[in-house]
């Protein structure tokens, strides 16, 4: 591709790709570079909500300015003509979309469009486009109409997610319910696969794909691996030629794409966590890198008026410039609180520096005669004005983090969260518990139900076989005293019928034999990719099938051909992911030289929504 | 990787144009018609005046950037003398250049400054003066950069200027003296760069009556005696030595002067940015403790008048009541 950066292995950094596109087609579809003294051009940006979601976790409103877009609107909201002006759409390829593109047009809102569609437009809706455009007499204005197949969103550098509007279309709820027929089925695989084709046409590589029998995970690899293959087919329209693979870097090495279904794994969605970005996850509103606090306005009390304590809601962007976030993201949570207040030091010493030197010069100017003082104070006076705004961004950042940790250890010291952490690792790990469920169970105050409802869970999920009639009946009696809601527990029950039935229920745990050598345990969804990415032979992965949309004949053969290890790998979780998931696996990755992961999932839940989930999946 | 379909597009629209006309629909702008309906439809359109404005002072600032960038190497280079006839630029060209271009540059933001007034004043939707202005801070903000080559230009050759001086105090004296006015001229009509001139030329006339006298009285000493003695040549070796350690050590001297001074230059312009940008909050606050002050001002007022009300509410129902009992006493003696 023109102009991308070609510095690291592209599969490591899929949100620069990502950005490049974007940026590219905010320049009216011509490779953006940059130039100090260019003319200002002005456009207008119109996007739908999939398009908002896609743009906000990777450019900031002053990168759109830098960009030279003046307005950005939604397209459903109320517009007025602006003339002169050209106009960027960037939306999904939806009817009530194109009918409102079509209204555009005919009310002549702008001066020229440029139509960038997020997945592929179909053939007669751009008929109908061209039958509105026609109408109104705007054939020539539409200058430019494009297929940008950025129909993902990139959270991290290596992590992405599908979708955030219609999750409910695609959650683990609607895959996994009883009540599901085959169209609604066909329409949510249709999703999942037109985003990861997507996702592919962006990373320019062809992947080998490699999924679990009798899933869901299988019916979607079927399905990519079908689509994939007729784009290559088609040798004049195929989107995967020669100059998208980017001077030869995937041509030896492709990636790996590891298809796993939810269901393999549902204790660690429920776990309770200790890294810094999955607590944030975990216990506050945290979403598409946006975290929204609500803090209480001091902890005075209320003036005889009795006016109820006022809370601020803030919130806060973790973007990939906040250098701390990047660091400590995926540390425990001690070692961050630890690190704020370090970088709090350091601070305030940068700040006394400046002070400093602020008396040095007032004491200069009554003093004729030093000159030679002078100079040094001008250079440092110098630096310390340039370092100005960095030291003030510094602070901010450092008030950001001191506001979230201090949220987040408040919900930890309320529910006891680490209590918590401590048990469900010591059930994951089967060593021995030293105080019983029950307890834990009854105390009334570590935690919310909720919580409880968790442990228990994991508790049952992870259990070799299932405890007795007496005991879960015991437990069961405990779980409704401290006010929870059974539903998600009868789920789990069909579920464990059902998985047993299939005989994979003791793929969830987390065995300790196998990992004596690395210190850390890995959850198996890492195991998973381990095995196939080494190639090494184990029960539980050998019978995965395997596709290669670019071998001539179609079908899988469960023989891999590829012998050698993969050094990228892409894991996509269908039915949900989370930051545990995705941390454990960058832990992983960061043992082993020279390989990339990339972590994907159709939606992100952390566990109070996950249990909504199960719950409404209990019901029936 | 996204894909152009541009080509797509139009091949669809003539597909829908042949269709609408083999089945007779008629459209709003088919075929010839369509063309000139075009036509029609957009010259009625408010053509934008503000645009076309806007645009009008991007080409006139884009014409200032080319004339910069065409006379920059002629501008910055023409110091040496040996270069040839075409590339050199007289100093009265280099002014002619710096004065046109700072007017340039003050029409420019007056336009810029008009034009946003204007904005404000016109009537229009929330969306489009969202815009208006957007579009005006890419107009300035291009004006900046344009203005930053200008003033780059312009440092780098008062740096020359000022070397040249200092070179030129390294020779001898007659030519020292007219070099040292000339240079102090077309130094001193560079107004902005006021600042760096004073401490240097501060510091020029005191050395210069400090080296002249030892020059005068080598150059009285060698003009008296035809034939020079060995102890006198070696007496003026030893005082050549000695003056070229001055020089160098005075030369040295200014040059670090020189860079402090250009620092100092440097920060100014940081702090008188935000001296400005301070400025136009100070300005609004001060409105609002105005409007503040008025606020309370009248409160008062009507405070004053209430409680005056009050009184004078008081003291009429107290005169009703009095004059009834009077009246009631009055009727009552009547009566009786």
């Amino acid at each position: 591709m023109v102009g991308v950066k070609m510095a690291a292995p592209a599969a490591a950094s899929i949100r620069d790709r990502q950005t490049v596109a974007l940026k590219r087609m905010l320049n009216f579809n011509v490779p953006h570079v940059k130039n100090s003294t260019g003319e200002p051009v002005w456009k207008v940006l119109i996007y739908d909500r999939f398009g908002q979601d896609i743009i906000s976790p990777l450019l900031s409103v002053k990168e759109l300015r830098d960009m030279g877009i003046t307005l950005h609107l939604l397209l459903h909201s109320d517009r007025d003509p602006i003339p002169d002006v050209p106009a960027v759409y960037f939306v999904m390829p939806t009817e009530e979309n194109i009918d409102r593109m079509c209204q555009d047009l005919r009310n002549q809102l702008y001066e020229s469009y440029y139509l960038n569609f997020i997945s592929a437009i179909s053939r007669s809706k751009l008929e109908d486009i061209a039958n509105a455009a026609l109408a109104a007499s705007a054939v020539t204005q539409v200058a430019k109409v494009f297929d940008q197949y950025l129909n993902f969103i990139t959270l991290e550098d290596d992590m992405f997610v599908l979708c955030n509007q219609n999750k409910e279309l695609v959650s683990y709820r609607a895959i996994n319910r009883p009540d599901i027929t085959d169209t609604e089925m066909e329409t949510v695989m249709d999703t999942i696969v037109d985003s990861l084709f997507c996702f592919f046409v962006t990373l320019g590589a062809v992947p080998i794909i490699r999924c679990s029998r009798g899933t869901a995970a299988e019916m979607v690899a079927v399905k990519l691996d079908k689509k994939l293959r007729e784009n290559l087919r088609d040798a004049r329209n195929s989107l995967f030629t020669g100059d998208t693979l980017g001077a030869g870097q995937f041509s030896f090495q492709r990636p790996l794409l590891v298809l796993v279904d939810r269901n393999i794994d549902l204790a660690t969605p429920l776990h309770h966590t200790w890294t810094y970005q999955a607590l944030v996850h975990d216990v506050l509103d945290f979403h598409l890198n946006r975290v929204n606090l609500e803090e209480s306005s001091g902890v005075e009390n209320s003036p005889a008026g009795a006016r109820p304590k006022r809370k601020n809601k803030k919130s806060y962007d973790l973007t990939p410039v906040d250098k701390f976030w990047q660091k400590h993201k995926g540390s425990p949570f001690p070692e961050v609180a630890e690190s704020v207040q370090q970088e709090l030091e350091s601070y305030r010493a940068q700040e006394d520096e400046v002070k400093r030197l602020k008396s040095i010069m007032g004491l200069e100017g009554e003093d004729e005669g030093a000159i030679s003082m002078l100079s040094d104070n001008t250079a440092k006076l110098t630096s310390a004005v340039s370092s100005l705004p960095e030291l003030l961004e510094k602070k901010r950042l450092i008030d950001l983090h001191t506001n979230v940790a201090t949220a987040v250890l408040e919900h930890i010291k309320a529910r006891k969260l680490d209590v918590y952490f401590e048990y469900e690792e010591k059930i994951m790990s089967k060593t021995t518990l030293d105080k019983s469920l029950l307890d834990i169970i009854s105390d009334p105050d570590a935690g919310t139900p909720e919580d409880k409802m968790r442990l228990f869970l994991i508790y049952y999920i992870s259990a070799q076989q299932a405890p007795s009639e007496a005991d879960l009946e015991q437990y069961k009696k405990a779980l409704t005293d401290a006010g929870c809601n059974l539903n998600p527990l009868q789920y789990i029950k069909q579920w464990n019928l059902l998985s047993r039935v299939m005989n994979t229920g003791s793929q969830f745990v987390m065995e300790g034999v196998k990992n004596l050598v690395l210190k850390q345990q890995n959850l198996p969804v890492t195991r998973i990719l381990d095995n196939l990415m080494e190639m090494k032979s184990n029960p539980e992965t050998d019978d995965y099938r395997y596709f290669d949309p670019k071998m001539l004949r179609g079908n899988d053969s469960s023989v891999p051909r590829n012998k050698n290890p993969f050094q990228e790998a892409i894991v996509f979780v269908v039915g949900g992911g989370n930051y545990i998931e995705y941390q454990n696996l960058v832990d992983y990755i960061k043992g082993k030289q020279g390989k990339h992961i990339l972590y994907g999932c159709s939606e992100l839940f952390n566990a109070t929504q996950f249990i909504k989930q199960l719950s409404q999946l209990g019901q029936k | 990787m996204a894909v152009d379909i541009t080509l797509l597009f139009r091949a669809s629209v003539k597909t829908v144009k042949t269709r609408n006309k083999a089945l007779g629909v008629a459209v709003g702008g088919g075929g010839v018609d369509g063309s000139r309906d075009e036509l029609f439809r957009r010259s009625p359109r408010p053509k934008g005046d503000f645009s076309s404005r806007a645009r009008e002072v991007i080409s006139h600032i884009g014409k200032l950037r080319d004339f910069l960038l065409e006379h920059r190497k002629d501008y910055i280079n023409a110091y040496s003398h040996i270069m040839s006839e075409y590339g050199r630029m007289t100093d009265t060209e280099r002014d002619q250049i710096d004065q046109d271009a700072q007017t340039f540059m003050r029409t420019c933001s007056e336009a810029i400054q008009q034009l946003r007034t204007q904005a404000h004043k016109e009537i229009h939707s929330q969306q489009v003066k969202e815009h208006r202005s957007a579009v005006l801070d890419f107009i300035e903000d291009y004006l900046k950069r344009v203005c930053k080559l200008y003033s780059e230009q312009r440092a780098i050759r008062v740096k020359r200027v000022v070397d040249k001086k200092r070179l030129s105090k390294l020779e001898p004296e007659p030519h020292t003296k007219t070099r040292e006015s000339t240079s102090s001229e077309k130094v001193s009509q560079n107004p902005s760069q006021e600042s760096e001139e004073k401490p240097v030329t501060e510091e020029c006339p005191e050395n210069i009556p400090a080296e002249s006298q030892p020059e005068l009285g080598t150059w009285g000493d060698g003009k008296g005696d035809d034939e020079l003695s060995p102890e006198e040549i070696q007496m003026f070796e030893q005082e050549n030595q000695r003056l070229i350690g001055e020089m160098n050590s005075l030369f040295d001297e200014v040059r670090q002067i020189e860079g402090r001074v250009v620092e100092i230059s440097r920060l100014q312009e940081i702090f008188t940015e935000k001296v400005l940008q301070q400025e136009a909050e100070i300005d609004s606050i001060h409105q609002l403790v105005v409007g503040a002050t008025e606020n309370i001002k009248e409160g008062n007022e009507d405070i004053r008048e209430a409680i005056k009300n009050n009184a004078g509410f008081r003291v009429w129902v107290l005169f009703f009541l009095v004059m009834c009992s009077f009246s009631l006493l009055f009727l009552d003696w009547y009566d009786s």
